[in-house]
């Protein structure tokens, strides 16, 4: 039966991973042998004495490779855990949603609420700017799945975009496998102590991801399952009507009779019912969704093998423009132990996500690549929108995604020695059909074809010894080694105008001559990209513990990464640790403590290239387009090579970006730990980090690349858990409440070449100052008056923006140098867009059965700019503009901000009074979140003796999700801000969700 | 027992904690690097297409070419673009983000990087058997001529630009401008040097200066799209024009008119001007003398429209926009077609309807200026608007109005070659009678006028009012413009923060 599953998991294509299936085969046909009296040859090798206790669940523990960690996490188990009980009950589906808000260190974006949209977390800050997206995705922390590192996509496809909204592809966020019911443990590792022994791919951090383990004894089912209904926002639709009166003042006040004539055609007619009528494309728009999730697993076994085996489906909505995500998942573990120092253990987890994506016409655009004309937006009425969805019915947005890890692993004990060797797979392939007819692209039709796979192989083996030399002295040795190769590759093809809307591909003949020649005129472009990337890990550690006080480790790595230049291709990096249980060392006993553990460790890691572009020396590369067509590569038809003068001169000397993490933190556990509270403080200097830094012009190049950033991240860590009443049995009154902080200040402290400041894009980057720091003019309101305008001493000329006279009407910028031109130098480094402090807070009731929990998120300190305002202001230079940034959606028409808070300033003017990088548009964007709350009833509990009989634990639960938001952010939800701090307004909201959910154990 | 179980857990471990330096070392795809490069004939094939790629891309990004040569000061009128009514009525510190990216002169110093570095590096290749010593020298005076090129191009729209002959690769040193003239001197010199080893054509068989194929390529792949002699000829004369060496451009000129047929050119009927298929098209024929194309079948010509004039000037009922950025507004279109016969624009006199090869729409409020008009692959299927035109620096009938003004400015009016039979060559061409003081005004005029229409839309017009102004210094509010630097650009910020041995164009402080 178990064989058959795969088979129906397995995707024929991947021929890879039959390696894994035959290594489950094989363990599936040991698994059965020993269900029914084991091998004699096995037990051969069989030695009683070496034997633990036989069991193997205590036999994966002196073997399993979670040791790596747990050992020096610290005593206090809770320090940065996500508590599971917070989650299992939400309707959460990626990994992002879990961790956001439940545990310290950890700042989680969550900027879309489309379910199964990329979502970015940031473990200590940022370790460098973001001047695009690939920044954003080399500072991923990485997530393991039971020792898995889990791939990501690469950025490479970036390389053939104009803008980078989404990545071609279905652009699923990989990491929204995992179901919250099959979690064990989910823990944030930031330390280097915890971090030593994972080396250059933990250098932004980690996740470790524990999901439920097989357990040997009687056969156990657990089912749960939950349903549940998105509720529609609020929002206040609006006409051409408000746009119009919104508009007329800045007419009377400013435009010439020339301006008059290009008022838009659809705000000219005030009889036009589709843009005057009633605005009610929100019936549309928004829908109260039903959105579900079952799951079921089964677990048992035998003293020496068992297994656990879960199926899951999930379906996600978001309540807004029908879009979804479903999940499918099956996971297969087994664990065993055919000789009693012997253990083998297995992981398949597989997932598929089919996305139901968005329809914007921004996104659509953005992947069409090709504009056509938008001066008429759509209108706000139900009755046009609704054709306009029903032109959908004819288009094709298929976005798959199947994911399967595995691993296989034999660990061995031996009188002291133990060793453990893993094989670990991680594939995942994405699938992306569009097709767009004719009547969504005024008369042609688009069609695009994405596959794309991301392949990990990864061999790692440890060895440790014991070495006990007396009753207080005890050493540990041991050494490890691994290897991982990943794959990223894409073949991606478009093409526009196929035969008509049903022939949805490019038809072809052969003509005379025997070559295949296209039926119809139809241009298609193909694209491919592949990257290899491997990494070479070797690490010896040391750990002495003196009594059961003291301990002190070190670690000492050699790491070697393809992505680094060869001569400088290895990078030693030593970590050490110390940690000092007080209690028992000096205090003994105290009738108020009863933990006290100080620790203090110190590491440097290498940081790794996610791409490969700097590991040869001076490139070649194809620069022949231009920034809206990135993607063209000849010259009559010749392919064309030069320096990459566009993108960046890199030479030799670049070698590995560093990471030096410094720790010192404290847990300390009251009344017999009932209250447990760690603190951690935390250096993190990111050194040597790469940056392209403009040159000369006259060279070519818009910058070159060179390293010697740092960049700093200080902060403090704070994590409390208190069980304020204990109950002794589940009838009495127990309260628990959680309480977790995570401060965080990041500084740039040095630039390369010594520069103490630097000008990238609309960047300006200074030592002293944060990297995510906005930079604007600072607005001081208006010239009404010519009059008013400050006249240069010496010149006697007024005064200028960039070298152009300001006029009435004019925004009012401060000259910071007084030269009496606004410019560049005016401008202010202000505000950031990285929360200086995130957490979350939450309690647990439970009486009789009855439990009722909330939780609190919150970010404070941050700063959004916002661009959506901007670009209603300066409606002159957006209206019917080709910028997909400023695209009117449906969701256009509603009401988000009051004209009147603003300047009114001549939208007209050349200076674009309306720009958005001045203060004018800098607004707070802190926020507290109520981010869910549950009420559950445990139907075994109280006397009913049948149903205690009848399930091990049984539960049914209501709960809710972004009930409300307090900011003094008042014009959406701050969160939904990109990866630059810009609020663009075109996301999803976080939808609203109420669910009803039954749980059970058999 | 404990040996056997020893001995199998450590070849458990060495099983796979092999070696794995060697397995570090990856292949690239999507590059090459120093040990691969400039090793064989592909190389240098891709390297040379990359410097003519790169200018291409120099002139396309944001439609430069037309912002820099067409808008300022001349027949085109914007209806909403803020940042193309600053370009026109001479704003060009307005803050537009496009505006920025027209001001900075990286994407030229990109062309004379690859230039350099081409110059330097190209013989390396001459180990690879195939690649000729011939072959080789072409390609080099190729490239030189490009390089000179570019320079002349900066030099038009910045004035005194930093002259740098050697690629610094790798390194980034700060230098200052230097002195126009200096500057153009050189690019005199090394055209004259490119043109002695230029061919006529590429890819003929029994061509006497390069035979054989090209890169494996015949003539029919790169028509006139590579720097012939006649190309180099034509920059020579352009670029003598621009210093008023007007005796220097009648030479010049002189042997493009004498050696045109060499390079396969004719003179354009007002059809072939004007047609989607015609000079405009990528692959239309040979008469693009110097310019660069888009072609449709290899996916060169992008889908943003950039590159192409038509983004800015088509619309319905050609293309379904309904209003194009950019016009020539009725009043203008009288006052330049003066004659009723022209066949460009004219009112036939019989029944009164206009003759509008240039121009769609003519009687609405908004005419569209549709004499370039490459629609998809050279046709005219207005749905899905891909441009495939080509951006035409020079052709025969341009090069021939700069003969005509060489010798109107030199008094050389009459005769075979002189600047009236030049002048009447092309008015005929276009149907237009031929030049007549008492109607025409002064030839200098006329020869002017004539440019102005049969160049409109080729990024002429700012270029041809400024020699037009030093030449007759009529307008005293351009020749002031003149004097006090104006008619050049300013320099963009990112340009001045990267290099503190530049200093903003005076001009443009505080205007």
């Amino acid at each position: 039966m178990v064989k058959k599953t795969y088979t129906f998991i397995m995707n024929t294509r991947n021929l890879k991973l039959l390696i894994v299936l035959i290594a489950l085969v094989c363990q599936t046909q040991l698994f059965g042998q020993d269900s029914t009296g084991r091998s004699k040859a096995l037990d051969l090798f069989n030695d009683s004495k070496d034997s633990a206790s036989g069991n193997v669940d205590s036999l994966m523990n002196l073997t399993n490779q979670s040791k790596i960690i747990n050992e020096l996490a610290g005593s206090n188990p809770y320090r940065a855990k996500v508590d599971t009980n917070i989650i299992n009950r939400l309707d959460y589906v990626s990994i992002q949603q879990m961790v956001k808000g439940n545990a310290a260190g950890i700042y989680v974006a969550e900027p879309n609420g489309e379910p199964g949209s990329e979502q970015y977390m940031f473990i200590h800050g940022l370790k460098g700017p973001m001047l695009s997206k690939k920044d954003l995705y080399a500072q991923q922390p990485v997530v393991f799945l039971n020792g898995v590192p889990l791939i990501q996509n690469s950025t490479m496809p970036l390389e053939i975009q104009s803008t980078d909204f989404n990545m071609v592809g279905p652009a699923t966020n990989l990491l929204a496998t995992l179901n919250p019911n099959d979690i064990e443990s989910i823990e944030v590792l930031k330390d280097p102590a915890t971090l030593a022994k994972l080396g250059p791919i933990a250098a932004n951090g980690a996740i470790w991801v524990q999901t439920k383990s097989a357990k040997s004894g009687e056969k156990q089912i657990s089912i749960d399952g939950h349903f549940g209904m998105t509720q529609s926002p609020k929002v206040t639709p609006v006409n051409a009507a408000y746009e119009n009166a919104f508009r007329q003042p800045f007419y009377e006040k400013y435009a010439t009779a020339a301006d008059l004539i290009n008022y838009p055609i659809y705000l000219k007619d005030s009889t036009d019912q589709e843009y005057y009528g009633t605005a009610d494309w929100t019936d549309l728009y928004f829908k109260n969704k039903p959105f579900y999730a079952v799951n079921m697993s089964l677990s048992g076994g035998s003293e020496r093998a068992n297994f656990r085996f879960q199926v899951n489906n999930t379906r996600s909505v978001s309540g807004q423009d029908g879009a979804a995500l479903d999940r499918y998942g099956l996971a297969f573990f087994i664990n065993m132990s055919p000789l009693t120092w012997l253990t083998v253990s297995s992981m398949i987890n597989a997932n598929r996500l089919d996305r139901d994506r968005n329809r914007n016409i921004r996104d659509r655009l953005a992947e069409v690549r090709y504009t056509p004309d938008l001066s008429n937006p759509l209108p706000p009425s139900y009755h046009v929108y609704s054709q306009y969805i029903h032109e959908f019915d004819e288009a094709i947005d298929d976005n798959k995604v199947n994911s399967i890890q595995g691993y296989f692993s034999v660990g061995a004990k031996l009188s002291g020695f133990s060793f453990l060797s893993k094989i670990s797979v991680d594939y995942n392939e994405a699938l992306r059909d569009a097709f767009w007819p004719t009547e969504l692209l005024s008369g042609n039709n688009f069609v695009s074809y994405y596959f794309g796979y991301n392949q990990r192989f990864m061999v790692s083996n440890t060895a440790s010894y014991e070495i006990k030399l007396d009753d207080a002295n005890k050493i540990d040795l041991e050494a490890g080694q691994s290897y991982q190769a990943d794959i990223n590759k894409y073949d991606y093809a478009f093409g526009y105008n196929t035969p008509n809307n049903f022939i949805k591909f490019r038809t072809t003949k052969i003509n005379d001559a025997g070559d295949y020649v296209g039926i119809f005129d139809m241009q298609y472009f193909p694209f491919f990209g592949k990257l290899n990337q491997r990494l070479a890990s070797f690490y010896g550690q040391v750990n002495y513990s003196y009594k059961d006080y003291l301990k002190l480790s070190g670690v000492l790595r050699r790491d070697g990464s393809s992505n680094v230049q060869q001569d400088q291709r290895w990078i030693t990096s030593p970590i050490v640790n110390l940690s000092w249980d007080v209690l028992k060392s000096i205090l003994h006993e105290s009738k108020a403590l009863s933990n006290f553990e100080l620790r203090a460790s110190y590491g440097t890691f290498g940081s790794l290239y996610n791409t490969d572009i700097y590991s040869k020396g001076p490139r070649y590369v194809t620069d022949a387009s231009w920034p809206a067509d990135p993607a063209i590569g000849s010259y009559v038809g010749i392919a064309a090579s030069s320096r990459p003068y566009t993108s960046g001169w890199a030479g030799y000397g670049i070698g590995w970006q560093k990471s030096e993490k410094m720790n010192l933190g404290a847990d300390l556990g009251f009344m017999e730990n009932r209250i447990q509270v760690s603190v951690d403080l935390y250096n993190e200097n990111n050194k040597n980090r790469l940056l392209p830094v403009p040159v000369p012009q006259e060279l070519g190049y818009t910058a070159a690349y060179k390293s010697g950033m740092t960049v700093n991240n200080k902060g403090v860590d704070l994590s409390v858990r208190g069980q304020i009443f204990a109950a002794g049995n589940q009838d009495q009154f127990a309260w628990t409440t959680n309480f977790n902080l995570g401060l965080n200040k990041n500084k740039i402290t040095a630039l390369p070449d010594g520069l103490q400041s630097v000008v990238i894009g609309d960047q300006k980057l200074e030592v002293g100052q944060s990297a995510d720091a906005f930079w604007v003019y600072k607005n001081q309101g208006i010239y009404t008056d010519i009059a008013q305008i400050p006249v240069s001493n010496q010149t006697g000329v007024r005064q200028s923006f960039n070298g152009l006279l300001l006029n009435a009407g004019d925004p009012n910028w401060a000259d910071l140098n007084g030269d009496n031109d606004i410019n560049e130098n005016d401008k202010v480094l202000t505000g950031h867009y990285m929360p200086t402090v995130t957490g979350g807070f939450g309690n647990d009731f439970s009486y009789k059965g009855f439990n009722l929990s909330f939780q609190f998120y919150f970010a404070l300190g941050q700063k959004l700019l916002n661009q959506q305002i901007s670009n209603r202001l300066n409606f002159i230079n957006t209206e019917g503009s080709r910028d997909l940034n400023t695209v009117k959606e449906i969701t256009y028409w509603q009401k988000i901000f009051d004209a009147n808070e603003y300047p009114m300033y001549n939208p007209w003017s050349n200076v674009v009074p309306y720009q958005v990088d001045q203060d004018l548009f800098l607004e707070d964007a802190s926020f507290v979140k109520l981010r869910s709350l549950t009420i559950g009833y445990d139907l075994t509990s109280g006397k009913n003796e049948r149903r205690k009989k009848a399930f091990r634990s049984a539960e049914v639960y209501l709960s809710a999700t972004n009930l409300f938001t307090v900011s003094p952010f008042k014009h959406g939800d701050p969160e939904l801000v990109d990866y630059q701090g810009y609020y663009r307004g075109y996301n999803q909201m976080l939808p609203k969700t109420y669910t009803i959910g039954l749980r059970m154990d058999l | 027992m404990r040996s056997i179980k020893i001995l199998l857990s450590t070849c458990l471990f060495l099983l796979v904690a092999a070696s794995c330096n060697k397995k570090l070392d990856v292949d690239t795809n999507s590059m090459a690097n120093e040990s691969t490069e400039w090793k064989t004939l592909d190389d240098t094939r891709s390297n040379l297409i990359g410097v003519y790629a790169l200018f291409r891309a120099a002139l396309a990004t944001n439609n430069d070419y037309w912002m820099w040569g067409e808008l300022r000061n001349g027949d085109f009128v914007s209806t909403t673009r803020a940042d193309l009514k600053a370009v026109i009525d001479g704003d060009l510190n307005a803050s537009y983000s496009t505006l920025d990216e027209m001001k900075s002169w990286r994407r030229f110093y990109a062309i004379i990087n690859a230039a350099n570095l081409f110059i330097e590096r190209s013989s390396e290749a001459l180990v690879d058997p195939r690649y000729t010593t011939l072959n080789h020298d072409v390609d080099v005076a190729q490239v030189r001529a490009l390089r000179a090129w570019a320079y002349f191009m900066m030099v038009r729209i910045w004035g005194d630009v930093p002259f740098i002959t050697n690629s610094y690769d790798g390194q980034f040193p700060a230098i200052g401008k230097s002195d126009q003239s200096i500057v153009l001197s050189f690019c005199e010199k090394e055209l004259v040097a490119a043109a002695d080893i230029l061919p006529f054509e590429y890819g003929v068989l029994d061509d006497p200066l390069l035979p054989g194929l090209y890169y494996t390529y015949g003539l029919t792949r790169f028509e006139n799209t590579l720097i012939s002699r006649n190309a180099a000829y034509a920059l020579l004369a352009h670029i003598a024009a621009w210093q008023g060496h007007y005796a220097d451009v009648d030479v010049y000129a002189q042997y493009v008119l004498d050696n045109y047929s060499n390079s396969n050119m004719y003179y354009l009927t007002t059809d072939e001007l004007t047609d989607p298929s015609g000079v405009f098209y990528a692959r239309g024929d040979y008469n693009q003398l110097l310019g660069f194309n888009f072609v449709y079948g290899h996916g060169e010509t992008g889908t943003s429209g950039e590159g192409h004039l038509e983004s800015w000037t088509l619309a319905s009922p050609l293309i379904t926009k309904p209003k194009p950025d950019i016009y020539v507004p009725v009043e203008t279109i009288n006052t330049v077609f003066t004659d009723r016969m022209d066949q460009r624009f004219g009112i036939d006199t019989l029944n009164g309807l206009p003759r509008t090869a240039y121009f769609t729409n003519y009687n609405a409020e908004i005419p569209i200026f549709s004499k370039i008009k490459v629609l998809g692959d050279g046709g005219t299927d207005g749905e899905f608007a891909i441009y495939s035109s080509a951006i035409i620096f020079s052709r025969l009938e341009e090069i021939t109005l700069l003969k005509a003004e060489a010798d109107a400015v030199l008094n050389k009016l009459n005769g075979v070659d002189g600047a009236i039979a030049n002048l009447n060559l092309i008015r005929n061409k276009r149907g237009e009678s031929s030049y007549d003081k008492e109607v025409d005004g002064d030839l200098i005029d006329a020869i002017f006028a004539e440019r102005r229409r049969e160049l409109m839309g080729e990024g002429w017009r700012w270029y041809d009012q400024v020699r037009y102004q030093k030449i007759t210094n009529k307008d005293p509010d351009f020749v002031k413009l003149i004097q006090e630097g104006g008619i050049y650009w300013p320099i963009a910020s990112s340009v001045l923060s990267a290099n503190t041995n530049i200093q903003q164009n005076p001009y443009w402080i505080n205007k």
